[in-house]
């Protein structure tokens, strides 16, 4: 079966901002009552990555399909 | 009409041989799902997630939307693995998506909480229908995709609860917010006399026929909203399909 071009590019690329999206919200969620700067950062930060996601600008992503 | 029910498993590598039929409806589902769940996340993000009531709940809107965006990727790579590209639906404007519900903004934290409560759960349906389907490669990603919606669904339910339990002019603003989703939930389950919803049937691909998928959700929904002290929406006030 042939893949789609850049399946496993997209796949990947999109991994890895979900994976930092994770990581922001659970910065944040560990440290909600001791760092109100950690957690407005992290906020803005999700807000960043989710800003891309959602512009779902694949070809400047990855360049254009091989 | 033939009532028999393909059964066996088609893996990625098998798809080229199959029916053409199969081809269509496989193709067709796997690009509606894609789209409904990178749809909720355009739906709220720009407006909810800076606006949340609590840093608690803003990190909550940004973990959901998170996890919708990984419930599209997941998708769209089994798309990928048969050949159809879907990144396309990534940006497309929300007045374009396939399903009604997901057309337009939510700009209501009322809103917000009540997307989750009823069309969270049709989501859960939806992915419900294809527990033990003859894709295989759907099927297996399902497990996880289901425990993170249910996550939706109860943080939706919860937060709807608690503006039903303020009474006043809150529980009246819940209700027509309540009122509003209902009758875009029970769109979602298609028309009761859809021949496509035959054809993913006979196919293996769904299990449950449109009608009685329906009946099922308005079943499970109506004792929570009752216990809200809210009411029961009339099921066809507002509705496109039946």
């Amino acid at each position: 079966m042939t893949q789609a071009p850049n399946a496993r590019a997209l796949d990947e690329h999109l991994q890895e901002m979900v994976l930092a999206l994770h990581a922001a919200v659970s910065r944040a969620m560990s440290h909600l009552n001791d760092d109100p700067a950690l957690v407005d950062r992290a906020i803005r930060d999700c807000e960043e990555i989710l800003d891309v996601v959602l512009e779902g600008n694949v070809a400047e992503w990855l360049g254009p399909a091989t | 009409m033939s009532t028999s029910v393909f059964t066996d498993k088609v893996e990625a590598a098998d798809f080229p041989k199959m029916d053409g039929e199969y081809h269509d409806l496989l193709v067709r589902v796997l690009r509606i799902q894609a789209d409904c769940e990178i749809g909720g996340p355009h739906l709220y993000v720009r407006n909810i997630l800076p606006s949340a009531p609590s840093k608690v709940d803003q990190l909550i809107v940004a973990r959901t939307a998170a996890e919708e965006a990984d419930h599209y990727r997941k998708v769209a790579r089994l798309a990928g693995d048969i050949g159809v590209d879907v990144s396309d639906i990534l940006s497309r404007p929300n007045r374009e998506r396939y399903v009604n519900a997901f057309r337009g903004e939510i700009t209501t934290w009322e809103d917000f909480a009540v997307f989750g409560f009823l069309i969270d759960r049709v989501g859960r349906y939806q992915l419900e229908e294809f527990v033990g389907c003859t894709y295989a490669p759907l099927d297996r990603i399902l497990p996880d995709i289901l425990i993170e919606e249910q996550g939706h669904i109860d943080y939706g339910h919860n937060k709807t609860a608690e503006f039903a339990a303020r009474g006043g002019e809150a529980r009246e603003r819940i209700q027509k917010v309540v009122d509003f989703w209902y009758a875009r939930a029970l769109d979602m389950f298609g028309s009761a006399g859809s021949r496509r919803s035959e054809r993913y049937l006979a196919w293996g691909i769904k299990r449950r026929a449109n009608a009685q998928a329906r009946e099922e959700y308005m079943r499970e929904v109506k004792p929570l909203i009752e216990a809200m002290g809210l009411q029961v929406p009339d099921p066809n006030a507002g509705r496109e399909f039946v």
